[in-house]
């Protein structure tokens, strides 16, 4: 019995070992699966602009193609981050980081696409998320912190535009104009923008500003810090399939000679270029995985208007 | 039997360790898909339509001290949102560059 005993106590200790090694294995492989992506901003900075568009990733079947594309059309060089669960890349113009990038096969037989999602700033995702769903917007992938990059979290208002919310640990990039190549604009179009418009001030704080239009459309204005934010637009009402989404814009020097870029480089022109409310030009135009995005000119003389 | 009992028993416990510790791994995305690492991996319903857009469609900023003016969202009758004060003058973009 003795023996027998003993044996037990031996099998007891080989199994604990075993319980302890696969444990050990499955923290690897758990930590290996984690995202460790670089600062928003580097180095650090204490600025934080609550309702400020800091940041978009791309979700894409084919990095390797996007990098090629927006590469060759705007000068971006990537970093990648290569990990067990997938690959990402952080696009950078001038060595600033401009995007990111992930890899994801296409769901099979669903009718989606790629997009490139909009990250706005807030200084506590908990209570983003509170509001949020106080307002009658859904959580799409809950909260989750990134080492490094902050906390976030993906969502959609109550008409089911989808953006992400971003608590940035180096805190938010700073209120600059941007350079050619740079997101400079976002835009919410969406069905009814008189009460998405409330639905992101009451989120966001945002002052709200409607814009006069000729088109019997609504156009509105998001602001914070006494910057333009975002608009919202009315989905044009002969479209016949209407998805309210967020649209986010690069600044060019030409959106015609880009646009024309577009095309050669595999993309598609889905909205012309046509003059905009400041004179300049603005055009839509879709990656060769068919993600979308806009062209917006702005020039310097634009912004030194305001000067006078 | 009590040798049969513990070796059960913790079989039991790895199996359940497992699957704790595979759930912390990868855990069931909201579009039906299996979400792992990096919890942004949306793709949005296909399909965007542009037409419609152009010429008065307007969705850039205005420009800053523009003539663009602004509509009187008081003047409405309803509006979900609250507007901006009347004397607030419509906001733009940044006018400063980088390292200026």
């Amino acid at each position: 019995m003795t023996s027998r005993y003993r044996g037990h106590g031996g099998f007891l200790t080989r199994w604990s070992l075993g319980v302890l090694a696969s444990i050990a294995m499955m923290a690897t492989a758990a930590a290996a699966a984690t995202f460790v992506l670089p600062p928003l901003v580097q180095p650090a900075s204490s600025e934080h602009h609550e309702g400020k568009v800091i940041w978009a990733d791309l979700v894409t079947p084919d990095v390797a193609g996007a990098k090629r594309f927006y590469g060759e059309l705007f000068g971006w060089t990537f970093n990648d981050i290569h990990t067990e669960s997938g690959d990402y890349s952080v696009a950078l113009l001038d060595g600033r980081p401009a995007g990111g990038m992930f890899q994801r096969a296409m769901p099979p037989g669903e009718r989606r696409q790629p997009a490139w999602l909009t990250f706005i700033s807030v200084r506590d995702v908990a209570a983003a998320e509170r509001h949020i769903l106080a307002q009658g917007g859904k959580v799409l992938s809950p909260p989750r912190s990134y080492p490094d990059r902050g906390r976030q979290a993906v969502f959609a208002d109550p008409q089911g535009a989808v953006f992400a919310v971003m608590q940035s640990f180096s805190g938010d990039p700073q209120d600059v104009l941007a350079a050619p190549g740079e997101w400079i604009w976002s835009s919410v179009i969406t069905r009814d923008p008189d009460t998405d418009a409330a639905f992101y001030q009451n989120v966001f704080g945002y002052e709200v500003f409607e814009i006069p239009s000729n088109d019997g459309s609504t156009h509105i204005l998001l602001s914070t810090d006494d910057y333009a934010r975002a608009s919202l637009n009315t989905l044009p009402a002969d479209v016949a399939k209407r998805h309210p989404h967020w649209l986010n814009f690069v600044r060019v020097n030409s959106a015609t000679d880009t646009a024309t870029r577009v095309e050669a480089l595999g993309g598609r022109v889905l909205v012309k270029p046509f003059p905009d409310r400041h004179g300049g030009l603005t055009a839509v135009v879709a990656d060769p995985a068919g993600a979308p995005f806009g062209l917006l000119e702005w020039t310097d003389t634009d912004s030194k208007e305001s000067a006078k | 039997m009590k040798i049969l009992v513990s070796r059960r028993s913790m079989r039991g416990l790895i199996v359940v360790l497992f699957a704790a510790v595979a759930g912390c791994v990868a855990g069931g995305g909201y579009d039906g898909g299996v979400r792992v690492g990096y919890a942004v991996d949306i793709y949005e319903p296909g399909g965007y339509d542009y037409g419609g857009w152009g010429p008065g469609y307007g969705v850039g900023p205005p420009r800053r001290g523009g003539d663009q003016g602004r509509a009187d969202s008081h003047a409405a009758p309803h509006r979900a949102y609250r507007p901006a004060s009347p004397s607030r003058s419509m906001p733009s973009l940044p006018t400063h560059s980088r390292g200026r």
